[in-house]
């Protein structure tokens, strides 16, 4: 009986210092200022993907110069897809960066800063699968990010709740997927697939893309709805945009130049 | 508080058959465990210490890491091996049940060593053969014993199946997922999911009741209610 009094003292000795750990970190990063935590899913190079413990990426960098520029202060960890959706929604997030695509369904439950890339879907396959559009993946095993515009795009060829097509946690899951052969096709953003097929030359995947089916996309910062840091990071946007800072970002992590024009000219 | 039924009606069909797989890899998952954990169970009580060596280790190993990365090296590593393309659902069943085994053998082992061993020797004293002890004098006392933690094994490894949805096999949380991913709610998906486990679980718990019951042979409580049935019925006549 002593022993089980001793072990419950000592358990509940470690929990409060442990506990107290935790709350005075919190405070410590604080600095006075409020900082506002940014949530992503870092599985989706080259916008997010960890190094260590840390997010990298190009979402990464242009939240920190949109941040730097608004003069705000941030922290931006890797909560996951859902995750994000629920802190944003319910504001214990103050944003998500994500490879975000701006669409109807969600503006009906966020707002989204103004678009800071232009996407679309690709299908990507291992080599030999024959396919020349979105319609020729009607019947094949397909493989998605759950909840994301490729989820969106491949249940409008083969249809809503599809049994061929599989939905995965997390982009890298949705590749290895595909290389593993659980499916034979991955619909996803081609900043993503590109990234991917450059990394793993070896994993003979071909990428197709079909302007005809998939529709241009607009990445942006996903809010809550009437965040009160809208503004600040709009005007942060703009700003790096013309000073030059995005098109150095931009080329730290892809190929070509960005077309700023049509992300300021879009309404998406 | 808003609570959208149509997202529960409308995904119900699919969180049924979800349910569906969800019962048919546990009780798979089960009946194989409960086969390969008896002869690891057998085999840990060898007395030969370099033949009951694979059999602690294999237990060791299965114990000793979490489930949820056994299912991903199973499926990603092991699987392909033998079925190209390997099929989810199946590296869900064969990860359940090689984990199962672990703890089913240990079930079996403490319910064998639980017999009293003057039993044994009163059998072996009235000229039965090792295999006759076994199976007519410790397997049926033994049995009686292991139905509670058995029971346990199952109602956990039900739950347990849930981690099938990482690697998209379609049981009851991947279907649960899959609601939530294309309404950004989780309240209402992942609840219904909670509640249709929760169902399964208690079901099968008073399964686990009615077996013990009906396999109860220290016959104290039957004989009671024997003696009462008849008071009662000769009071009636």
């Amino acid at each position: 009986m002593k022993t089980v009094k001793k072990l419950i003292a000592v358990t509940g000795l470690f929990s409060v210092l442990f506990l107290s750990a935790c709350v005075s970190n919190n405070e410590s990063s604080g600095s006075g200022e409020e900082t506002l935590t940014f949530g992503t899913e870092a599985t989706f190079a080259p916008f997010e993907s960890m190094k260590g413990d840390e997010v990298v990426g190009f979402d990464a960098d242009l939240l920190d110069a949109i941040m730097k520029e608004a003069g705000l202060n941030y922290e931006f960890d890797n909560t996951g897809w859902d995750p994000m959706l629920v802190g944003v929604k319910d504001e214990s997030l103050a944003g998500g960066a994500a490879g975000i695509t701006i669409t109807d369904e969600r503006k009906e439950t966020y707002d989204f800063s103004a678009p800071y890339f232009e996407a679309m879907q690709t299908i990507a396959t291992t080599e030999g699968t024959d396919i020349q559009s979105a319609e020729d993946i009607k019947g094949m095993k397909i493989g998605v990010q759950n909840g994301t515009t490729g989820d969106i795009a491949a249940q409008q060829i083969v249809g809503d709740n599809s049994t061929d097509i599989s939905k995965y946690e997390s982009s890298a899951a949705t590749m290895m997927a595909l290389q593993n052969g659980d499916v034979e096709v991955v619909i996803t953003d081609n900043g993503v697939a590109q990234h991917y097929v450059k990394n793993n030359p070896d994993a003979n995947i071909t990428l197709i893309d079909d302007k005809d089916s998939f529709e241009q996309e607009y990445y942006g910062i996903l809010l809550p709805k009437g965040s009160e840091h809208k503004e600040a990071i709009d005007e942060a946007i703009q700003t790096i945009m013309e000073n030059g800072t995005y098109e150095e970002i931009y080329q730290e992590w892809f190929e070509g130049t960005p077309d700023i024009e049509a992300l300021e000219s879009a309404q998406p | 508080m808003d609570f959208r039924w149509e997202i529960v009606i409308e995904y119900l069909p699919f969180f049924m058959r979800g349910l569906g797989y969800t019962i048919l890899a546990s009780l798979i998952g089960f009946v194989v465990g409960a086969i390969i954990g008896l002869v690891i169970g057998m085999g840990k009580s060898l007395s030969n210490p370099i033949l009951k060596l694979p059999f602690i280790w294999y237990v060791n190993i299965f114990r000793g890491t979490p489930l949820l990365v056994q299912i991903f090296l199973i499926h990603f590593a092991v699987m392909p091996i033998f079925i190209k393309p390997p099929e989810p659902l199946i590296s869900l069943i064969v990860a359940l049940a090689l984990n199962s085994a672990a703890y089913i053998a240990e079930i079996f082992r403490a319910g064998i060593n639980s017999i009293d061993k003057g039993q044994r020797e009163a059998a072996y004293s009235l000229g039965m053969s090792h295999a006759q002890v076994l199976r007519h004098v410790v397997l049926p006392q033994a049995f009686k014993r292991m139905i509670p933690p058995l029971g346990n094994e199952f109602i956990v490894l039900v739950k347990d199946s849930s981690l099938g949805a990482v690697i998209a096999a379609p049981e009851l949380f991947y279907w649960g997922k899959v609601a939530v991913g294309s309404y950004s709610r989780v309240w209402e998906p992942y609840l219904s999911v909670a509640v249709l486990y929760f169902v399964v679980c208690l079901v099968l718990s008073y399964v686990q009741s009615f077996l013990e019951r009906k396999y109860a042979t220290d016959d104290q409580r039957k004989k009671f209610k024997k003696v009462v049935r008849r008071a009662r019925g000769a009071e009636g006549h």
